[in-house]
């Protein structure tokens, strides 16, 4: 393969800087060909032609963001930016830091645990892409339904899993670590024997609970919505048998509960002679049809009854409701002859997720992030979905499992997927980066630290807290952030000022200001991270000690890192950096944390321009 | 004259997040897709959504489209082109030749997509829609005074006047903000009877926002019934409750006052009453693509009861992805997308085997 | 106010009555008594409470209810309806049933006689025809075998073999 040295392609923004003046501030000749071992090209990888892109596949390529890096403003800062990035990017690859990369392999194998419609769901989109995959099911068959299935589906999907799925039946998942590219899973069918898979979606079957209604009702008088038979049921010739249908009366159900709940008002309304009071704190109609339910509800006789949460009062050894009727301001009473109450479709947690020394707790592991949505977890190639994960029944979960299939896909054989560097003779085996991880990537194995081979994802956790530099996603290493940041900083004019950018909000947002011609402060040198995670003490102290005034680190908000606690940790370093800085003669606003959304480019300006202002008037 | 000819795998039609989604999707699974996006620029409708978190991230999504422009613009399987609208569509041995004309406005931007500038046939084994869905008109709900009464806007609108930074200390600086929820949804009137899903969580979250802008003002959510949206949402609605005033009534109407509009409404067993505000949002439901005609008539497809286009019934090799659909949140519409990636994918694969084997 | 001893045949009874078909559809929005000009200015009317007695089953309370009287019958709960109620009607529904009951008050049997004997509720005198002759416009014509045939005290005329007109 050609080796490619620094490649310069018009790029329209940078049309007026000189290459050969941006590689010669970023101390490097544009023909000096053999520096680089990778591809180390100038410009986003979209305006790269199509020639170059082509050639390019395959291999560990650093595609800079070179417009928006440089951004606008006078020539002069412009090449001293344009130089930080040139630099950046050589300075990795002449470290020889873009490798270690993962070597990609077609098709690993990967291990589905559980049972249903999830577990079908991702089975068959596994297979569909070639991947070797094992169905662990605690049933004796596939096509056993979950409590909360529909079972026609899951028949269906059964009769139309490819026959490269090799099936274990009887079989429960017992213990699992590591991370993409590189589980090892406990079966219970296996003994003591781990196998090795590349990923592991893990869908129990889902059971249905009877969730948030009042206590204290006559369990004579009580049924679930799935045990129903309306049948059972139809009222006298002369009068009229009453049922009441509880859905959500203690706290509101989610709308694919109050769905199944309606279905069971409407089926009993229609038995002869059959009065149906369907009592909530909310309609919750929002699921596909469900506004159409509940007025076939109404229009079949259903009585909708909205009561306070919490305020359904039960009566007569439970055999007897009452409320306070919001619309007549009474009190209103139901002595019902049978009580129907909604379900919530939920599955048990496996106990081997609750060790915390392999597994992170179950709030890091599946957050409530929309950047982990479809199935994902913080973990790189665990996919949680269906019941226990609280995707609600029916088509959400096909949708789910396609998602998570193609992101599983990815990482098994994506093309350039960073695997942290280990140097063991530095490691002192303290294993910080193995809990530090929020991807689980790192794992201690007889002697050494080891990395699962497509789990890590360069947010540079590991980089940030290792006491002894031995660890780091290539090129974030502290020597090479220090020495590009030192360019930078060198080159740029007072006051001197650093915006660290995370790749998912940072970022983005930086680049939509450049695109927008916005005007960046002269002294203002940006600089890209992957997370916030990357933030050390030590990287904050020596901005400051290279020279900045004022250093910002523009993050995402609490609860939409991609890495979890990226952000938590970032913020926790600046402030207790921040209580110190007035002993060192520094201003203690000298540290800032800008939590930030991609698209919220106003905020960052101006975020911006306070910090240049500060910085101006010291 | 004779058109450029172009071959792809796979056709996406929609450049918002479900389009945006479904190429990521696609290319996640090695195939290569051709986006095509009628406007000059990417987003859809997302493009204007603001970032409603407060003290954390509210879920919301409005920033995954800035991750997947990123992503697209980084996978070598996607093409896009921006400003290139499909008028003619024919069903072929093992797919659609689609012919795409260029729109006026076209200007490269950053990131993804280029303008497409010539008339183009494209040959294409899947398509997927993504056109996104249509939000209400607030002007057929008359009553409700948009575009008649000043001061009233719809949610969209204030989605982009958050972004832009009209609300709070240096702009507007409302006293008394109104949210009117399901205005063009669970409306048998206007044919609309189904939940819009999403407006709760959008009306709630950018009331959290004004609040937090100005922490003097009082929001006030007339409702029906909150509806759920997402894991934590339980767990917010009650500390919303202390945030916001919740009334559960739909108002009659919002009229013209001396300081603002006035909201008529009822509270239970209370005569009829008059409130004015600062400013009235009226929250809009989602409904059927504002093509979805269009795009029935060029590639057949199929749509349920209420005009939402499906995969279901339709021809083969057309999949439908995100709130085209059915109303569905940022979130949910990224999700769904990989369905219809998933299902283009393997008739690509299967067409391909065919062929070769 | 026990459920067990309200009467849930009510709803369905007033839903099979003409006009009172939307009863049922109401979901409780409020938009009705937000605009009704009616209960404006006499609190005690409100539609809503009427639906929601109506649905509930208490036939009795609201047959006997001197309110379900006071529509003006503007239609304006009507336009609002997100459901189609259509209230004005469904309230015509309940009137006639309380009427056949025997709970029409005292004006409604008079509105009856008017338009009994009348056709309308106003007599039509030469006065009102001279104006109209002077306008240009044809004399009002009074009609009261019409009304005679609705309210039962007449066969009418189609019935009675003649060709309607």
């Amino acid at each position: 393969m050609a080796k490619l040295s620094l490649l310069w392609v018009d790029t329209p923004g940078l049309e007026d800087l000189d290459p050969a003046l941006v590689a010669k501030a970023a101390g490097m000749a544009l023909d000096q060909g053999g520096l680089l071992e990778a591809a180390v090209v100038t410009t986003s990888q979209e305006q790269a032609p199509a020639a170059v892109r082509q050639r390019l596949m395959g291999l560990p390529v650093a595609w800079l963001e070179l417009a928006a890096e440089v951004g606008g403003g006078p020539e002069a800062h412009r090449l001293a930016r344009a130089a930080v990035a040139v630099s950046r990017a050589a300075g990795r690859a002449a470290k020889g830091t873009l490798p270690p990369v993962y070597a990609p392999q077609p098709a690993q194998s990967v291990l589905v645990a559980g049972a249903g419609y999830s577990a079908l769901a991702a089975a068959w989109e596994a297979a569909a892409m070639g991947h070797p995959v094992t169905l662990a099911t605690p049933f004796d068959s596939v096509d056993q339904a979950g409590a909360d299935d529909d079972p026609e589906a899951v028949s269906l999907l059964a009769a139309q899993l490819p026959a490269q799925v090799d099936l274990a039946p009887n079989s429960e998942l017992t213990r699992l670590t590591g991370a993409a590219g590189g589980f090892n899973a406990w079966l219970s069918t296996n003994g003591d024997a781990p196998q090795t898979y590349g990923a592991v979606f893990l869908a129990p079957s889902g059971e249905l609970v009877v969730g948030c209604e009042v206590d204290g009702l006559d369990p004579a008088l009580c049924r679930p919505v799935s045990g129903l038979n309306p049948e059972d049921f139809a009222g006298p010739e002369d009068g009229w048998l009453h049922v009441a249908v509880l859905a959500g009366t203690a706290e509101a159900v989610p709308s694919y509960s109050f769905s199944a709940a309606m279905q069971a008002a409407l089926a009993l309304a229609e038995r002869p002679k059959v009065q149906v009071s369907l009592l909530f704190s909310e309609a919750r109609v929002a699921a596909p049809g469900g506004e159409k339910l509940f007025r076939d509800c109404r229009e079949a006789g259903v009585l909708a009854v909205r009561v306070g949460p919490g305020k359904l009062e039960v009566r007569q050894g439970g055999r007897e409701l009452a409320w306070a009727d919001p619309l007549l301001g009474e009190e209103l009473e139901l002595a019902p002859a049978a009580i129907v109450l909604a379900e919530q479709a939920t599955a048990a947690r496996p106990a081997w997720l609750d060790n915390d020394l392999l597994v992170k707790p179950w709030d890091e592991l599946v957050p409530d992030n929309p950047r982990l949505a479809g199935g994902r977890t913080s973990r790189t190639g665990l996919f949680i979905t269906g019941a226990l994960r609280g995707t609600s029944p029916g088509e959400a979960r096909r949708d789910e499992a396609a998602s998570a299939a193609a992101a599983m896909h990815q990482a098994l054989t994506g093309k350039v997927v960073p695997m942290p560097a280990v140097r063991d003779n530095f490691c002192a085996s303290c294993l910080t980066c193995v809990r530090t991880c929020p991807h689980g990537v790192p794992r201690y194995t007889v002697d050494h630290i080891q990395c699962a081979p497509a789990g890590c994802v360069a947010c540079g956790a590991c980089a940030a807290e290792c006491p002894a530099e031995a660890i780091a996603p290539p090129s974030w290493g502290n020597p090479e952030m220090f020495s590009s940041l030192e360019w930078g900083l060198a080159l740029a004019p007072e006051p001197k000022m650093v915006l660290f950018a995370c790749a998912a909000s940072g970022m983005p947002a930086v680049t939509s200001l450049s695109a927008q011609g916005h005007q960046w402060p002269a002294g203002l040198v940006i600089y890209p991270l992957v997370c916030a995670a990357r933030m050390s003490q030590l990287l904050l102290l020596r901005a400051l000690e290279m020279g900045a005034q004022r250093v910002l680190v523009a993050g995402c908000h609490p609860g939409n890192c991609r890495s979890i606690t990226g952000n938590h940790k970032a913020m926790a370093k600046i402030a207790s950096l921040s209580g110190e800085l007035a002993a060192l003669g520094l201003p203690t606003d000298a540290l800032e944390f800008l939590p930030l959304a991609s698209n919220q480019t106003r905020e960052l300006a101006s975020a911006v321009r306070a910090m240049a202002q500060k910085a101006g008037e010291e | 004259m004779t058109n450029a000819q172009l071959d792809t795998p796979v056709l996406i039609l929609g450049g918002g997040v479900a389009g945006l989604a479904a190429a990521v999707d696609l290319a996640r699974r090695g195939v290569a897709a051709t986006l095509i996006e009628r406007e000059p620029r990417l987003g859809g409708r997302a493009s204007q959504f603001c970032c409603k978190a407060t003290e954390a991230c509210a879920r919301c999504g409005a920033c995954r489209l800035g991750e997947l422009l990123a992503q697209a613009a980084q996978l070598p399987q996607i093409t896009i082109y921006t400003a290139a609208l499909a008028v003619a569509a024919q069903p072929q041995n093992d797919g659609w030749q689609v012919d795409l004309a260029p729109q006026p406005g076209g200007e490269i931007g950053p990131g993804a997509g280029r303008p497409l500038r010539e008339r183009t046939t494209l040959n294409t084994q899947a398509v997927i829609l993504a056109v996104g869905g249509g939000a209400f008109n607030p002007a057929g709900k008359t009553r409700f005074g948009h575009g008649r009464v000043q001061g009233v806007f719809s949610a969209l609108e204030l989605e982009a006047m958050l972004s832009q930074g009209a609300l709070g200390p240096d702009g507007l600086a409302p006293a008394k903000v109104a949210f009117i929820q399901c205005v063009g949804s669970r409306d048998a009137s206007l044919g609309r009877l189904w939940c819009s899903r999403v407006c709760c969580g959008y009306a709630l979250r950018m009331g959290r926002v004004i609040r937090k802008l100005l922490p003097d003002s009082e929001v006030t959510f007339f409702h029906m019934d909150v509806q759920d949206y997402g894991r934590a949402w339980e767990d917010e609605l009650p500390l919303m409750r202390h945030q916001m005033r919740f009334v559960r009534a739909m108002p009659g109407e919002v009229t013209a006052g001396d300081g603002g509009p006035q909201v008529t409404y009822a509270l239970a067993g209370e005569q009829a009453q008059k409130e004015g505000f600062d400013l009235v949002v009226l929250s809009v439901g989602l409904g059927p693509p504002n093509g979805a005609s269009a795009l029935g008539e060029l590639f057949g497809a199929a749509k349920d009861d209420d005009g939402f286009l499906t995969a279901d019934g339709g021809p083969a090799g057309v999949f439908v992805a995100g709130a085209a659909a059915g109303p569905r949140s940022l979130n949910e519409s990224i999700v769904h997308a990989g369905l219809a990636a998933s299902a283009a994918a393997v008739r690509v694969a299967s067409l391909t085997e065919a062929r070769h084997g | 106010m026990r459920l067990n001893d309200c009467d849930p045949g009510f709803k369905h009874e007033v839903a099979a009555e003409p006009g009172g078909a939307g009863i049922r559809a109401c979901f409780a929005c409020a938009a009705c008594s937000a605009r009704c000009p009616v209960g404006a200015n006499r609190p005690a009317y409100d539609p809503r409470r009427i639906i929601r007695l109506t649905l509930l089953g208490r036939r009795e309370e609201v047959l006997a209810s001197p309110l379900i009287w006071l529509c003006s019958s503007c239609y304006s709960c009507g336009e609002v309806c997100p459901q189609q109620v259509r209230f004005t009607e469904v309230l015509t529904a309940i009137k006639n049933i309380a009427a056949r009951e025997g709970h029409a008050p005292p004006s409604a049997k008079i509105t009856a006689e008017l338009l009994a004997k009348q056709g309308r509720l106003l007599e039509v005198t030469d006065f009102e025809n001279d104006k109209r002759s002077g306008l240009g416009l044809p004399p009002v014509q009074q009609r009261p075998e019409d009304f005679q045939a609705i309210l039962g005290l007449k066969p009418s005329e189609g019935e009675a073999g003649e060709e309607p007109r």
